[in-house]
């Protein structure tokens, strides 16, 4: 009888021990945790297509233009990422600039506000239209002074 | 050679206003002086456009490139009508690609305008001698394209060296691209002098009365 009631202890016992293993072995499983954020990444070059190697830049956050967010320097292809902080949402400026030459863009983030991204600068066409188009105005003006006023 | 908005404090793009201001309304004064002030514009305005036109002729100086500015010629050909043409000129660069920007117009204007009116006084001084000599008159239109565009890079590093901003990480590195930037213009001054020099010395020979008055 005792032994009966042994048989039975150690049943139950390996019952629970192995009810409970499996909690041991599914604690080894992965968990993800995500958030997510905008990174912006942005590419400086000249007028002439050359990249603004070294050039500093300048990030303000929008609750305050005054102050620099952040500082850096382009790399060798005038290219530089940062992340803004999510939780200061609205137009954020970024300075570039290099002996005297730079620009500044304003990339609107957080909120409603969507930008994708952005390129300044104009086609050749478009270019070559606008000078044409200030040319033409140039030599109007030259014709206009040049013509012979009625006697 | 266009300082972009942003780059310069208010004070001084307000100074390059006024400086400006004040040299166009001198140069209309010395215009209205002329027997007929219309018998310029012509010229003036054929030339404001080359002057728009020439910023996109980029001379790659390793490691960088330099635009032609042609402030000499301007000045050699138009006398006082070069800083107006030269501020319209300006504007237009500005407003439509951006060169320079609206806020530093003014000061843009001195950079560029100024020494053209320099490079008319280095023009004239070709007449100085008593006999009529081409080697000599070359030499002063080579001088006039030469001097006004290196008188320009000099105003450009003496304005953007002085006016550092506090927030950069490091002034010093702005400081060597400014004067990297300036050594990669030197040879502008020859090509600009020469360019002068070669359209001067032929409408000297084809139409010697475009240069009458100047």
């Amino acid at each position: 009888m005792r032994i009966k009631w042994k048989v039975i202890a150690s049943l139950i016992g390996i019952l629970v021990l192995g009810l409970a293993l499996p909690v041991k072995v599914f604690a080894h499983g992965a968990s993800i945790e995500y958030e997510v954020s905008t990174v912006i990444e942005l590419v400086a070059t000249y007028d002439s297509g050359e990249p603004m190697a070294g050039a500093q830049f300048v990030v303000y956050a929008p609750d305050d233009p005054a102050t620099p967010w952040l500082t850096g320097v382009c790399d060798d292809e005038g290219r530089f990422s940062f992340t803004p902080d999510s939780s200061r949402p609205g137009i954020w400026d970024i300075q570039v600039r290099q002996a005297g030459h730079g620009d500044i863009v304003h990339i609107p983030v957080g909120g409603d506000a969507v930008a994708v991204g952005g390129a300044g600068g104009y086609s050749k066409l478009q270019i070559g239209l606008m000078s044409a188009a200030v040319v033409w105005g140039s030599v109007g003006t030259a014709l206009y002074f040049l013509r012979k006023r009625k006697a | 050679m266009h300082i972009p908005d942003g780059i310069l404090p208010i004070s001084v793009n307000a100074g390059g206003y006024a400086a400006t201001a004040a040299v166009t309304w001198y140069s209309i004064r010395k215009i209205k002086q002329k027997e007929n002030p219309r018998e310029g514009i012509p010229k003036a305005s054929l030339l404001t456009a080359a002057f728009f036109v020439v910023s996109w002729i980029h001379i790659p100086v390793p490691p960088t490139s330099v635009h032609l500015v042609l402030n000499g010629l301007l000045g050699a050909l138009l006398g006082y009508y070069a800083f107006p043409a030269i501020l319209i000129g300006l504007f237009f660069q500005a407003v439509m690609f951006g060169h320079g920007g609206l806020t530093t117009l003014g000061i843009n204007a001195v950079i560029m305008g100024l020494p053209a009116i320099l490079a008319y006084y280095i023009f004239r001084l070709r007449k100085l001698g008593s006999k009529e000599s081409p080697k000599q008159d070359g030499a002063f239109d080579f001088l006039a394209g030469a001097v006004a565009v290196g008188v320009s890079v000099a105003i450009f590093v003496g304005i953007l060296v002085t006016n550092l901003p506090a927030d950069f990480i490091s002034a010093a590195a702005e400081r060597a691209a400014i004067y990297t930037m300036a050594i990669a213009h030197l040879p502008l001054l020859g090509i600009e002098g020469a360019i002068t020099s070669l359209l001067v010395v032929f409408l000297r020979r084809v139409r010697p009365g475009i240069l009458d008055g100047v």
